[in-house]
């Protein structure tokens, strides 16, 4: 009996290390996806993924040649700000927020229920530069990283209804907020990318995303979650030429 | 069984008694008198659909293209949801055209440029890196600073005309005009020559302004000139409302020319097709026969003009219906009668706008349309044709003086009476090495897309030597901006400040622009642009720059517009038009005649006859009458006095209507409206003169992006008539070529008895190749389909994949001398079916052929070999005309 309840309480012990563990790594994955998407990569970013991450980058299957550790900081930031800023910025770009991929506006709804969220989970959103919304996907995977974190912290102290309350706040997020558009988008991002930094980095988000849903989702959801991620452009099925030019 | 003495009754029979009750006579008796379909009411307040909440509702004045109309904005949550028409603005009456309806789409466009972008890679190539607005102002700074700081070095203060700042649409209320003097340079080019410029020169040495406002409502007979006044034209809402209160309310004839079957000739009594650029032989032809025929006002003449009846037949002549049907197309007869017409019926007035002005000589159509109404004595009579009526603000104190060097692009000395500048001609002036470029600044403009031969621009704009640095305000990548170095994006116009005043009615009114909403995720309005760029190049004021941008916030700026007014000021100044949008408030609006009434709801008249307003004997202490009754005080003309009594005039320097205008004399040309052929006139048979158009839901360039508006609108195939189709073989939608002196076009045919046989004509606002997803249908080409932002409205919704073919790059630069308007309606084309291999939208031009064209048209400046054999009539010492020079600091 004694025994039974050691191996218990060690059972217990170590999976709450391991989901703690769990957690950062979640963390750790959605912020590195957070802040490569959000904005330009910067020299302190750049210094980890050439330094700490460019090992565990590889083995997650980070394609990235030897140029991208050895050309000049200057030269290489420069070139991953234009490669950003067609990519993400400049009119005729891949617009990375949730208004636009819901309306084709930019700013409606999904900005606020963004903002409710982070608002709930006691953070506020402010824009640094200019064109910048709450509905950005790099804001809002950033913020499944701050949902995770509060969850391994509430853990760490062993505060499990808190930790159970981020975990519920989290997966709701990534339901509802991110999962109906944010992996396909990765997808067209990472097609339309020409640096294969972002390339890859999108894939890796693509698929972070998708286990991250087949894990919180049920069967149906997630079924669901792909069709409305499968959302493909209509293709005419007529021959425009062929339409009668006073037809106006 | 009964109930209370009712029998049962079935469903059956219910039925039949509800649809007998519905079905009745009396019908619209039944109901509640209580409940109003909110559609119905006239507006000034909005509810939310989901909520029920009423809306915000805040005033603004629309920038969708340029009549200003007064708009109120509705504010859900902090979004604007809805705009319509603002019920106080007396000359729009609470409505908004479809452009003014969709205007909101603007501002979450996601294809609108929302942060600085520097660029990095080669000019055009599309390669960008963003910057904050803090950064891109010091940038800015910088480049105009090496060009000030090399002025004075040099002691050259020439060189600060190296800052050149080009504008389509400046409704900035002087912001432009206070940077750019403050920065000590002259070049400034807007963009009407390629707009109304010939209008304004053709009118302004005769009356002051430069447009008619017609009283349409209360009008008898109106002839139009060469305007879609129901769709397109100037003032289009408000005189679309008014000229349909006069046809409709008070049986007005309307009788139109133009040379396309537009909805406002076909909303005519009759509708005429003159050869393009024959407006003048007309008008010319029809005074002809009011002045013979003794259906002139003699009083009118004689007091109010600087001329003699006798003068004028003398001078009418050779103009006869058989000549201007020798012209025009129009017979004889019916130029007789519409004359007489026009003269018997009181009050009549003529409006004109685009068709006869933007011709070479542009200038002489539109005086000789105007004369009709002076020579009947219709001017600022009730129910006739009147001057514009606008309101002035003043600048914030101190104003900065105009530099003392002028500009040869801003004032080109062949073009002394080109007070509207000639902005078409200055790319070939700085190529020939006539003026040089160091910072050239583009705002509300694209000329890369909207001028004629645009392809030069382009070529221009690309050149790095031509010039050097290239900034865009605009908030959208068109066609130029994608070629700047540096983007300062501004708002749109429902987030950003600007006084206001149209002049768009017979009710004179100031308004405002407000930002209905904060600018958008961060930006920033140009105001605030024009600030921070002062305030960084001049830091300390030690430059004398800083104090006429000495604003602390923008709408410090406002309130020194508006807190000043005399009569505004007592009402609240500023903080009246923020809640009001428009100022003075005249009356409401009927809800049954639309006109404006009062408490008691008899109408609000407006003021007429305004040049008949008396000056007061403190006016008239010190002043001179001289002999033709010009009161003098100084050098200023202020009045004039016709049977003893001291009138204000018109603002000429007589102070009469000078159909003889000696500023046109001194250069050779006729100081009275005449008629001169151009030579498309005498084209070959074989060809067809190309015309462009407006269309009623798009700007020239703007609005394509715009997705109800590019739904509605979004190819222009080529209108041709029936029997010049059959001539060459086209079947309606087929793909034909327009071919120019400068190259062809690929389109498709639009056969249609709607235009003349001699002409071809191609709608503007289509085939554009920037602009955004919409405009350029970037969604149809797979290559780009990732580019697609993910937007389901465009990805799923967008059923048309044609973007139209845009006509101005095979259009020839032609320039009316006088005026200095752009000939758009001369060019000369022939039309084919397309060759083998003929894509549609092709288009194939040639630079070195525009520069032949600029050398031509420089032929009929007032300097040029053409001019002086076509003016042989003027009595003018041709030997010693006035030689070429820079003529006044700006316009």
């Amino acid at each position: 009996m004694q025994t039974e309840q050691v191996v218990e309480k060690v059972s217990t012990t170590v999976t709450i290390d391991d989901e703690i563990e769990a957690q950062r790594a979640r963390a750790g994955l959605f912020q590195l996806a957070g802040r490569c998407l959000e904005e330009e990569v910067d020299s302190e970013l750049l210094m980890l993924l050439r330094g700490d991450l460019r090992l565990p980058l590889a083995e997650a299957g980070f394609n990235l040649d030897a140029d991208f550790y050895s050309v000049p900081e200057t030269e290489l930031l420069e070139t991953l700000a234009v490669e950003y800023t067609g990519l993400f910025v400049a009119p005729g770009g891949l617009s990375p927020y949730a208004s636009v991929f819901e309306t084709g506006a930019m700013y409606r709804e999904a900005c606020d229920r963004a903002v409710a969220a982070y608002r709930k989970a006691g953070w506020d959103y402010k824009h640094l530069l200019s064109g910048e919304f709450p509905d950005h996907i790099g804001t809002m995977l950033s913020f499944v990283g701050v949902l995770a974190n509060a969850e391994a912290d509430a853990l760490e102290k062993g505060d499990h209804q808190a930790a159970q309350q981020w975990a519920e706040q989290r997966i709701q997020f990534l339901l509802k907020e991110i999962g109906s558009w944010a992996p396909s988008w990765c997808q067209r991002a990472a097609a339309a990318a020409l640096h294969p930094f972002y390339q890859n980095i999108l894939a890796l988000t693509e698929q972070l995303l998708w286990t991250e849903l087949a894990a919180s989702a049920d069967r149906r959801q997630l079924r669901e979650l792909a069709q409305l991620n499968r959302r493909e452009p209509r293709k005419l099925d007529y021959d425009a030429d062929f339409r009668k030019a006073s037809g106006l | 069984m009964s109930t209370k003495g009712i029998n049962y009754i079935s469903r059956r029979d219910f039925m039949k008694l509800g649809l007998a009750a519905g079905g009745a006579a009396g019908a619209l008796t039944l109901g509640s008198k209580r409940l109003r379909a909110m559609e119905q009411d006239l507006g000034g307040t909005d509810y939310s659909s989901m909520t029920g909440a009423e809306r915000e509702a805040i005033p603004f004045t629309c920038l969708a293209c340029n009549i200003e109309d007064g708009g109120v904005a509705y504010v859900e949550n902090g979004r604007v949801v809805k705009l319509e028409g603002n019920m106080d603005h007396p000359n729009t009456r609470g409505k908004l055209c479809a452009k003014g309806n969709a205007g909101f789409l603007h501002v979450y466009d996601p294809d609108r440029i929302m942060t600085p972008l520097v660029r990095t890679g080669a000019r055009g190539e599309g390669k960008w890196k963003r910057i904050s607005y803090d950064e891109a102002t010091t940038l800015l700074a910088t480049k105009l600073k090496e060009v000030i700081d090399r002025a004075e070095a040099e002691h050259d203060p020439g060189i600060r005309n190296e800052i050149v700042f080009k504008w389509g649409r400046d409704r900035t209320g002087g912001a432009v005009q206070r940077f750019m003097h403050t920065l000590g340079s002259n070049a400034m080019l807007n963009h009407t020559n390629v707009c109304e410029s010939s209008k304004k020169v053709g009118l302004e040495p005769s009356w002051g302004p430069d447009i008619e406002s017609c009283d349409w409502a209360n009008t008898k007979y109106i002839i139009n000139f060469g305007s879609n006044i129901l769709e397109t034209a100037y003032f289009m809402n408000p005189n679309a409302q008014r000229l349909v209160d006069g046809v409709v309310g008070n049986k007005a004839k309307l009788v139109s020319f133009d040379v396309r079957m537009s909805n406002t000739s076909g909303f005519a009594d009759e509708a005429f097709y003159p050869f393009p650029g024959s407006d003048g032989a007309i008008a010319l032809a029809m005074a002809h026969v009011i002045m013979n025929e003794g259906l002139y006002d003699e009083d009118f003449i004689r007091d109010w003009t600087n001329v003699t009846s006798k003068q004028l037949i003398d001078h009418l002549k050779p103009y006869t219906p058989e000549y201007a049907e020798q012209e025009s197309g129009m017979s004889a007869r019916d130029i007789r009668r519409i004359a007489r017409e026009f003269a018997t019926t009181k009050p009549a007035t003529t409006f004109s706008y685009r068709g006869p002005c933007k011709h070479v000589y542009g200038s002489y159509q539109e005086a000789a349309i105007h004369m009709l109404n002076v020579i009947t004595g219709n001017v600022e009579k009730k129910g006739g044709y009147c001057l514009p009526r606008g309101m002035g603000w003043p600048q914030p104190e101190p104003v900065p003086h105009g530099p003392a060097t002028p500009s040869p692009i801003a004032t080109p000395p062949l073009y002394p009476l080109a007070s509207h500048h000639v902005s078409t001609n200055a790319p070939y002036m700085i190529m020939k090495g006539e003026a040089k470029v160091s910072v050239w600044m583009t705002y509300y403009d694209n000329p890369v897309y909207t001028y004629p031969s645009s392809h030069v621009w382009e070529s221009f704009l690309k050149d790095e030597k031509q010039v050097p640095f290239l900034v865009s305000f605009s908030p959208y990548m068109s066609e130029t901006t994608e070629l700047s170095d540096l983007i300062i994006p501004d708002v749109t116009y429902l987030e950003r400040h600007d006084p206001e005043s149209m002049p768009g009615g017979l009710y004179p009114c100031l308004s405002i622009r407000q930002p209905v909403i904060k600018p958008l995720g961060g930006t920033q309005e140009f105001r605030q642009t024009l600030i921070d760029t002062i305030h960084k190049l001049d830091q300390d004021g030690s430059m004398g720059m800083r104090k006429y941008f000495a604003f602390n916030t923008v709408e410090d700026w406002m309130r020194a517009h508006f807190d000043n007014i005399p009569g505004l000021k007592e009402e609240g100044g500023y903080n009246f038009l923020k809640k009001k949008g428009v100022w003075p408030i005249y009356g409401k609006v009927d809800p049954e005649t639309a006109k404006i009434v009062d408490r008691n709801n008899n109408e609000v008249e407006p003021d007429y006859e305004l040049y008949k307003s008396e000056l007061s004997s403190g006016d008239m202490q010190g002043a001179d009458v001289g002999n033709h009754g010009t009161i003098r005080k100084g050098d200023h003309s202020i009045g004039v006095r016709v049977d003893g009594k001291n009138y204000v005039g018109f603002g000429t320097p007589s102070r009469k209507i000078e159909l003889y205008k000696d500023s046109y004399k001194k250069y050779g040309f006729n100081p009275l409206p005449v008629y001169k052929p151009l030579p498309s006139r005498s084209k070959k048979d074989s060809e067809l003169v190309l015309t462009t158009y407006k269309v009623n839901v798009h700007t020239q360039s703007r609005t394509a992006s715009v997705k109800y508006l590019a739904e509605l609108y979004h190819k222009n195939p080529a209108w041709i008539n029936p029997k010049t189709a059959s001539a060459r073989g086209i079947n309606d939608g087929d793909l034909i070529r327009v071919t120019s002196k400068l190259g062809y076009l690929v389109t498709r045919a639009h056969v249609t008895e709607g235009i003349h046989p001699e002409v071809v004509a191609i709608s503007t606002a289509c085939g554009h190749s920037a602009y955004g997803r919409l405009a350029q249908l970037k969604q149809r080409e797979a290559a780009a389909e990732w580019a697609q932002g993910g937007d389901p409205d465009v990805s799923h919704n967008v059923w048309w994949n044609d973007k139209g073919v845009h006509p101005n790059p095979i259009i020839q630069l032609a320039i009316d001398p006088i005026g200095g308007s752009q000939g758009w309606y001369d060019t000369v084309v022939t039309v084919a079916k397309a060759e083998a291999g003929d894509k549609y939208g092709d288009v194939k031009v040639s630079v070195e052929q525009s520069l032949k064209d600029y050398e031509e048209t420089l032929r009929y400046a007032y300097t040029g070999d053409i001019h002086r054999s076509n003016h042989k009539e003027v009595d003018v010492d041709w030997d010693n005309l006035p030689k070429p020079e820079l003529h006044g600091s700006s316009h």
